[in-house]
């Protein structure tokens, strides 16, 4: 693959080839090898292994790339941006934890108080406060605004009481951002409020939903009677839907999940290749070699959508459209490649996912086999966690038809 | 307001293109491009589009492959069946090559940027036999003429020392041809070439230097197909939209129907994704040189031309019995986004010459 070469300018003072060259020898050297080793073979990744890479690049003043250097960001342009995350990527070091860095810490800048900025902004680029995504109810998928939780003010305090589903990483989160109804007047977007929600706050229980991946990430979260000080409120009363949209439309714009999908067709490729030369050119591997290529193409093209779309994010002309367009191509490129994948490993290591004897010794190749059934699984989701691919569809053609 | 597509490299010459591909023409008789030019081909050989990527020095433009592309997007937004890639890409790549390599070619070069000779260039197939005693044997098979050619330039296999030689012949109605009225109405001919005499003078390049002319000839017509498909796509779900938001049915535009709605949708996304690939990849080459990134270039042709035929296939699902009708300028662009696909790497194509890289690699 050649190196992007989108908003190089020959004038441009910056040396990127030497800023790759610093991001190369840092990574190396600091990332720890445990850490790599468990990317690299497609292990779920919790909050330690998140935590301690944060940490790391925190203290090399790198832990927030997209944020302004007021708050502790690098300042970086979009270059440098992007060469983070693929070097990043290439090297098997842990992705940054999305919903404090990529998701509330920006609507956080734009929509808190500068007391709010203060309390919660350092804690999430030093990594000691995590969080977690409390919007999807059981009644309210893609629906969203049909929420009922509720939250009723009560002096200095909202009470809140209802029940939210699919919350990534509740079970390790200290913090959660929540959509709660504090109307029941006028449109149904417009009684909603976005509240910060400190999860050791009584009345708040987190459930295990058991997935068909078998990794533990989801959860049901109950909240009886949680009460929260209206400090806590991000935005005006009422105005949560203005956050959640400028959050949901951040979210499909993921500068990492690009870079990790080519790492992941690289080694895809590594895996082909090392069947090819133990079987041949076998009619099954030279299926898997045309379904390959069809990905390689599909990830650099969607590598020129993302630049394009955060170039444009920048400049403020981004459209919707182009942001679910991206979402809607990275999470059937993303279920094309993992499934690929899985056809290649999944009769061997389908029927053996879970090793009853956790001590039992497996070589590195059949564990990262095992991760790819996993992964397969789970990437189910990327088509239906962070808006479906139907809900996608119907937004951009919205903006195709003109209504 | 409805989708507009962008233009792969805005400005004059994608106007230019976009303006003259869509004007009005006299009615030829298909079959027939060897012996009449086409009112709109004679323009575009008038505005020099023959010499784009000809250097100054050789007496053309001096462009680079993004001003061509840019031609081409135009011209494809009206799936016009005129052999662009082959005239104004494949010929002077490779006559540029070979007049770098020191051929005399300093006069043609000029004639083709001045619109007086138009050179059509057949690339990978074997080719004639070419003798010792510079006697041709064999047949030149897909010669596209949708258009007059002054000149035939070929690839012909030396007997003597099997080695490949590029040749390049004058036109001549004398020759044996057959020729066939293809899906999109261009004219592709079939030339027996059996005992026609070549001169010294017309044996252009041999040996490694002519397969290296024809692997960069063959890389621009990779990039230039995939462009075809770029532009072809844009019109294709440009029209689709239309069609949908005015055609009524159950007392409703269609267009409010969400089954046809997501199909238009996935044909927008796959559009978008190959959009900003190709012109990655053009910028890449005009950067960096034809020859560099062969394999990238292979991968996205192949990717193009899935693309094209998804976006052509739903495009005429869309239209429901109007996409049969040749009367629909939408069908007429599927048909031409299908035949370009088959061009300069068909899937199949494609899939060997890459799969062969692959099975190499880890040998």
């Amino acid at each position: 693959m050649n190196a992007p070469n989108e908003f190089q300018h020959r004038s441009d003072p910056i040396d990127y080839a030497a800023f790759r060259r610093e991001l190369v020898d840092f990574m190396q050297t600091h990332c720890p090898s445990e850490l790599r080793e468990k990317v690299r073979r497609n292990h779920k990744m919790v909050r330690r292994d998140y935590a301690a890479w944060q940490q790391i690049l925190h203290r090399q003043g790198w832990s927030a790339p997209s944020w302004s250097p007021e708050w502790g960001g690098t300042g970086w342009d979009l270059r440098q941006r992007y060469l983070f995350e693929e070097v990043s990527a290439e090297l098997d070091c842990p992705p940054l934890y999305h919903h404090g860095l990529g998701h509330i810490g920006p609507v956080i800048m734009h929509f808190g108080t500068p007391e709010q900025k203060n309390r919660f902004l350092p804690r999430i680029i030093d990594g000691s406060e995590w969080w977690c995504q409390g919007y999807s109810e059981p009644g309210a998928g893609s629906d969203l605004a049909s929420l009922k939780t509720q939250a009723v003010r009560d002096g200095d305090d909202y009470v809140i009481n209802g029940q939210k589903i699919w919350t990534s990483h509740a079970h390790e989160a200290d913090m959660m951002y929540t959509l709660v109804r504090t109307s029941q007047e006028g449109r149904k977007q417009a009684g909603i409020t976005l509240l910060l929600v400190p999860m050791n706050t009584p009345g708040i229980e987190v459930r295990p939903i058991r997935t068909i991946d078998q990794w533990h990430h989801v959860n049901e979260v109950f909240l009886r009677d949680v009460r929260v000080p209206v400090f806590y409120r991000l935005g005006e009363e009422g105005g949560g839907w203005s956050c959640a949209k400028f959050l949901l439309d951040r979210e499909r714009l993921s500068p990492a999940s690009v870079p990790r999908l080519l790492r992941q067709l690289q080694q895809l490729e590594v895996l082909i290749g090392e069947r090819l030369r133990a079987q041949g050119g076998t009619p099954s591997l030279l299926s898997a070699l045309d379904r390959l290529y069809t990905a390689q193409a599909s990830a650099m093209g969607a590598r020129e959508m993302l630049l394009s779309a955060i170039q444009e994010e920048m400049a403020g002309t981004l459209r919707s459209s182009k942001s679910s367009a991206l979402k809607l191509h990275s999470s059937e490129l993303a279920q094309q490649i993992s499934s690929l994948a899985c056809d290649l490993v999944a009769p061997q290591m389908a029927p053996r996912l879970l090793p009853m004897d956790e001590q039992a010794p497996v070589s590195q190749a059949e564990d990262a086999a095992r991760q790819l059934v996993h992964t397969y699984l789970f990437y189910r989701s990327r088509s239906i966690a962070g808006g479906t691919s139907e809900v996608q569809k119907n937004v951009i053609a919205r903006d195709l038809f003109g209504a | 307001m409805a989708f507009a597509a962008i233009p792969l490299f805005d400005g004059d010459m994608f106007d230019s293109a976009h303006r003259l591909a869509g004007s009005a023409e006299a009615r030829r008789e298909p079959g027939l491009g060897h012996a009449r030019a086409g009112e709109r081909w004679q323009q575009m050989l008038a505005l020099g589009w023959q010499g784009v990527l000809v250097p100054e020095d050789l007496g053309g433009v001096g462009a680079g492959l993004a001003e061509l592309a840019a031609i081409v997007d135009g011209v494809a937004r009206h799936g016009l069946a005129v052999p662009l890639i082959e005239r104004c890409a494949v010929a002077p790549v490779v006559l540029t090559e070979a007049a770098r390599q020191g051929a005399p070619l300093a006069d043609l070069l000029s004639d083709l940027s001045l619109g007086e000779a138009s050179v059509a260039p057949v690339l990978g197939q074997p080719g004639p036999a070419l003798g010792a005693d510079g006697i041709l044997h064999g047949q030149l098979s897909g010669v596209d003429l949708s258009e007059p050619a002054s000149h035939l330039l070929f690839l012909a296999r030396q007997v003597q020392d099997d080695q490949p030689c590029w040749v390049l012949l004058p036109w001549s109605e004398a020759l044996s041809a057959q020729h066939h009225v293809g899906v999109d109405a261009a004219q592709c001919s079939d030339l027996r070439l059996d005992g026609v005499q070549v001169s010294a003078g017309a044996r252009l390049l041999h040996g490694p230097a002519a397969a290296k002319a024809a692997q960069l000839g063959e890389q621009a017509g990779r990039l230039m197909a995939s462009v075809v498909a770029v532009g072809a796509a844009a019109s294709m779900i440009e029209q689709t939209i239309d069609y949908l938001n005015t055609r009524q049915q159950f007392g409703v535009a269609l267009s409010t129907f969400q089954a046809l709605r997501h199909r238009l949708v996935e044909m927008y996304v796959a559009y978008e994704n190959l959009h900003g690939l190709v012109r990655r990849q053009v910028l890449h080459a005009q950067d960096q040189g034809l020859h560099s990134a062969e394999r990238e270039t292979v991968v996205i042709r192949r990717y193009a031309a899935q693309v094209s035929r998804q976006v052509a296939e739903s495009a005429i699902q869309l239209h429901g019995g109007m996409g049969m009708s040749w009367e629909m300028p939408v069908a007429r662009l599927a048909m031409h986004a299908m035949a370009v696909g088959l061009q300069y790497g068909h899937p199949a194509q494609t899939l060997d010459w890459l799969s062969a890289r692959s099975l190499a690699d880890v040998a």
